[in-house]
């Protein structure tokens, strides 16, 4: 499914953000990637959204080197990708419905769809109730199970996360992982980086360490 | 996953319908803002609008003068009444006459004598001092070069003692006329122009505003063309209303203006054709108001919107 080979990214002003990785993830799988910071957590994640272009080595998502890909053609490409924040980046002059919506919105989905769609979302992450309030009024936690509903809203086959339990206590943080594994048990391939090693060891996942920017 | 076309097309308006509506709510959160805006577009798109309507006016009053376009020959003394008609006769021939009226030195003198008072003064006249005139109306589509030739022919004709027509007048008006109007079309020009950078500096800052819900749209996988929308949707709204304020104030000044100019149009004795509210100014404006508005975006759009990319 993602497939990376002797990628490396290399940043203006020569310093490397990966080098020469080379890591396969099957289909379906969950996988941590962990590393001090700076090591380059966030930039393998930023490469497989294309976020970031690879400067070197093959990357390839469905088949699809995705190095080259023309700049158009990146939007159907993100679609494919649910991404979670650690800052959760929602939009905080809407309601948590709207912010929901938008990855629907942009497929041109009718709106009763959205309608359904986005309460079935809200749903599995448990905030249903919430969806007339604007995300500055919720908490840390429940701010990340809107951008996590966000992202698995319109079903894709890739989620992505960047340090979702960041700033969560422990009790917290196991609620998402929980989610995360629940997502994947539907199939959805997940990478998520975390600092978190306690609660990755319980989890019992493979684990992608980083070390300045290589694998190890 | 297979969609019918009537869904897809249901779900392509349903996306515009959003835009529109989304474009509209955001011009709401910041009422003041956006009514100075239309304002400004709505008096820039009216000054060139008004002094169109102003010249079409002009045009109107001189237009149907050089329809009524009339030569006035005097006859040399001693032509008398049956030369006179047989002359009206031969001249009514001509293509650029429409008809000629005789006013025999009686007709003149039986005139004079009704409206002056000076009848006992006249009649202590031996002779009708007065000449016998055919007063030549011309056809209407005559232009003034036309009018002059006629008159130069007829001034040689041997009945002819004098000639006297209103040509330079409506000669120089034409000219006022056309320099003006080649006036109100550069300044129209220059004014739309203004229109267009008034709404693309508008989008601009709309698009500065909005930079954090372009750049989640871009991570969630908004094409250019969904991120483009409701922007242009934004212009759009501003050059209909902006059109519609400028026809109000034409209207306005119109309705102003109506009361002396329709005296002024009696004078002429025509019938002044354009009115305030008019539906046929409104169906003009809207066009170019709403093609300013998405020109102005467009440009904005372009230029700014490929500098926001997500973090
Ligand atoms: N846009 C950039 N320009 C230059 N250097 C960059 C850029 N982004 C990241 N880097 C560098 O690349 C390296 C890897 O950064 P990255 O953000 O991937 O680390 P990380 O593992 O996510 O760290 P953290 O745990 O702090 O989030 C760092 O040394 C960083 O300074
Ligand atoms: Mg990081």
């Amino acid at each position: 499914m993602i497939h990376f080979e002797n990628v490396s990214k290399r940043f203006p002003g020569g310093h490397y953000g990966v080098s020469n990785i080379t890591l396969n993830i099957e289909s379906g799988a969950l996988a941590f990637i962990t590393g001090h910071s700076g090591a380059g957590k966030s930039t393998l994640l930023r490469l497989i959204a294309l976020l970031e272009r690879p400067t070197r080595g093959q990357l390839l998502i469905d088949g699809r080197n995705i190095g080259r890909l023309p700049e158009k053609e990146i939007p159907a490409h993100r679609r494919k990708i649910g991404l979670i924040f650690q800052d959760h980046r929602l939009l905080n002059d809407r309601s948590v419905f709207d912010n929901v919506a938008l990855p629907l919105h942009v497929r041109g989905f009718p709106v009763r769809e959205v309608g359904k769609r986005v309460r079935a979302s809200l749903d599995k992450v448990g905030l249903l109730k919430k969806e007339k309030v604007l995300p500055i009024t919720l908490s840390s936690g429940e701010q990340q199970r809107v951008g996590i509903a966000r992202a698995i809203v319109s079903r894709p086959p890739i989620l992505l996360a960047d340090e979702p339990t960041g700033n969560l206590d422990p009790e917290l943080s196991r609620e998402i992982m929980d989610l995360f594994l629940a997502f994947n048990q539907l199939g959805i391939t997940t990478l998520i980086a975390s600092h978190d090693l306690d609660l990755i060891k319980k989890l019992g996942r493979p684990v992608i360490n980083l070390q300045q920017g290589e694998l190890t | 996953m297979r969609v019918t076309l009537s869904a897809r097309i249901s779900a392509w308006i349903d996306q515009h319908q959003r835009s529109a509506y989304s474009s509209y709510m955001e011009m709401r959160r910041r009422p003041l803002a956006a009514m100075m805006t239309l304002l400004v577009i709505g008096i820039t798109l009216a000054l060139p609008a008004s002094l169109l309507s102003l010249l079409k006016i002009s045009q109107t009053l001189t237009g149907d003068h050089q329809q009524n376009a009339s030569i006035s020959l005097f006859l040399k003394n001693g032509i008398v009444d049956q030369k006179a008609l047989r002359v009206a006769a031969d001249l009514e021939q001509q293509p650029q006459i429409d008809h000629v009226e005789l006013l025999t030195s009686a007709d003149a003198m039986e005139e004079f004598r009704s409206h002056s008072g000076f009848g006992d003064a006249l009649d202590a006249l031996d002779d009708n001092p007065l000449p016998n005139v055919l007063l030549i109306h011309l056809t209407p589509d005559n232009s003034s070069i036309d009018i002059r030739k006629l008159a130069a022919e007829l001034k040689e004709e041997s009945v002819t003692d004098s000639i006297e027509y209103d040509q330079g007048w409506i000669e120089r008006m034409q000219a006022i006329t056309q320099a003006i109007r080649r006036a109100v079309q550069a300044l129209g020009f220059g004014l739309g122009l203004a229109v267009m950078l008034i709404i693309g500096n508008t989008i601009r800052l709309e698009i500065m505003n909005r930079r954090e819900e372009i750049e989640v749209t871009r991570l969630v996988g908004g094409s250019d063309d969904f991120i483009r929308r409701p922007f242009l949707y934004i212009g759009l709204i501003y050059g209909l209303f902006g059109a519609l304020i400028a026809w109000l104030l034409v209207s306005i000044l119109l309705m102003l203006v109506s009361g002396p100019l329709g005296r002024l149009a009696e004078l002429y004795d025509t019938a002044i054709s354009l009115s305030a509210f008019s539906l046929h100014a409104l169906l003009l404006l809207i066009p170019i108001g709403i093609s300013f508005g998405l020109a102005g975006a467009w440009l904005a759009v372009n230029r700014h919107l490929s500098s926001i990319n997500p973090e």
